[in-house]
């Protein structure tokens, strides 16, 4: 019981490292807002969309505005701790690694869902569609729970190649596809009226891709960060 | 370099002469198919190579966790092997299902779950070699080798099952792309199994020539004769 509170109490300084350093440096958070904004307005360019989209349209362009946000995220979050060799301070902690795995995970699922908190209104607005649904608040929770999950993982692993950040998005989209298929159709079928119950399948596919993702963080993220 | 063993020798005799054979199995021996006519016969070796592909992934995540458990470098070989050979063998079930697609479904591709699966599945093992490129020291490719290749086999279930997760959910789309699309007589079974069996020799013999070459690759660099 009291290694399970030390455990715990570990994932929450990491945690709450992450957010103090934000908070203090603002520099991951409002590039990812204001990249999130730029890919849908060059959507919107690109694909020439007009306002009272289709709900496929917009859940795609939602799922990819905030993928391609959170990769940002992601990466920012791993290469902080490349700097001033901050990671051998984490790695020194007498504590299990995999507790830095949850910390960081949990800090990057609140910087994407800030970032969608801001991206529901915008495209409501922009696209004459209500957005803001308790069910889709659902989907991007467990969506972007698994995304998050996934990417931290393999943010720690992309780092410790040459190529540093630049490999991230290779090693995590094919990956994540699973994920961002189930919650594209979940927010389609939700912003289409589909009744949550009918969505089942689709959420509980996600559900069990956050349980794979955290699974898989707790059993190898300790080998992925042993030097 | 260890003399090749005469096992190795016998199963590339073997698969020299089980290939030709399931070959003329094909082409002799089955039917031709009365709706999709000569052009059904690439369903032998296109089921074969496809099936050929998942087992070797699904061997390269277990090499990757003996590789992890006993952190020998022979269970690396193996495991890089299997993924070499397992991206060639989907890529020919791609090429060979795009060769069938064009008369039957009138297009080489098609957006459909299995296909779309597939080609991702073949995209994240691309990405394994990225990865591994992208490293420096071979412990390292070993060891971070092994983790991406133990998480990118949920693509292989994903794969296999991809047509009856989206069953549920698009009956329409479906009822294309199944290959049950029609029943097989006894001499397609046949062959249909034969092709599986001789395909899995096929694997076996070039998995364990691919092993002994990343075996090579290693001992050069230990010499330094190789980056």
């Amino acid at each position: 019981m009291n290694g399970l509170r030390r455990y715990l109490s570990a994932v929450w300084q990491v945690f709450r490292k992450d957010i103090q350093v934000e908070v203090r440096g603002r520099q991951g958070l409002p590039v990812m807002l204001v990249f999130a904004l730029l890919v849908v307005f060059l959507f919107n360019f690109a694909l020439q969309l007009s306002p009272g989209l289709q709900a496929g349209l917009t859940a795609g362009l939602l799922w990819v505005s905030l993928a391609f946000a959170s990769t940002l995220g992601l990466n920012r979050s791993v290469s902080l701790e490349g700097e001033n060799n901050a990671l051998d301070g984490l790695l020194l902690a007498p504590v299990d690694r995999s507790a830095i795995f949850f910390g960081k995970t949990l800090s990057n699922l609140v910087f994407t869902l800030l970032v969608a908190l801001v991206l529901l209104p915008v495209f409501s607005l922009f696209y004459d569609l209500n957005l803001l649904r308790p069910g889709l608040f659902l989907v991007v929770l467990l969506g972007q729970g698994a995304y998050t999950s996934l990417g931290t993982l393999l943010a720690a692993l992309s780092i410790q190649t040459r190529t540093r950040d630049v490999l991230l998005p290779v090693l995590l989209y094919p990956l994540a596809l699973p994920v961002l298929i189930a919650a594209v159709e979940a927010s389609r079928g939700i912003l289409a009226g589909t009744p949550l119950g009918d969505l089942r399948s689709w959420l509980f596919l996600l559900a069990a891709c956050n349980v794979l993702f955290l699974a898989a963080g707790l059993m190898f993220f300790e080998t992925i960060l042993e030097e | 370099m260890p003399k090749k063993p005469l096992l190795l020798t016998i199963l590339d005799i073997l698969t020299l002469i089980l290939v030709p054979a399931a070959l003329g199995l094909i082409l002799i021996y089955t039917p031709v198919e009365v709706n999709m006519g000569p052009v059904q016969k690439v369903f032998y070796f296109h089921v074969a190579s496809a099936w050929g592909g998942m087992l070797s992934f699904v061997v390269a995540a277990v090499t990757g966790a003996l590789y992890l458990l006993r952190r020998e470098l022979k269970w690396d070989w193996l495991s890089q092997a299997a993924v070499e050979v397992g991206l060639v063998f989907g890529l020919t079930a791609i090429l060979s299902g795009m060769i069938w697609a064009q008369p039957i479904w009138n297009t080489w591709w098609v957006w459909e779950p299995r296909l779309t699966t597939t080609a991702i599945m073949e995209l994240i093992y691309l990405a394994y070699f990225i990865l591994r490129g992208a490293l420096s020291t071979p412990e390292s490719k070993a060891r971070l080798g092994a983790v991406f290749a133990i998480i990118s086999v949920i693509t292989v279930p994903i794969t296999f099952f991809s047509i009856r997760l989206y069953r549920t959910i698009h009956p329409v789309v479906i009822a294309a792309g199944s290959d049950a699309a029609f029943s097989m007589s006894p001499r397609m079974q046949t062959a249909f199994f034969t092709s599986l069996g001789v395909f899995t020799i096929l694997l076996a013999d070039l998995v364990w020539h691919r092993t002994r070459l990343a075996q090579l690759q290693s001992e050069l660099e230990q010499k330094g004769l190789a980056s």
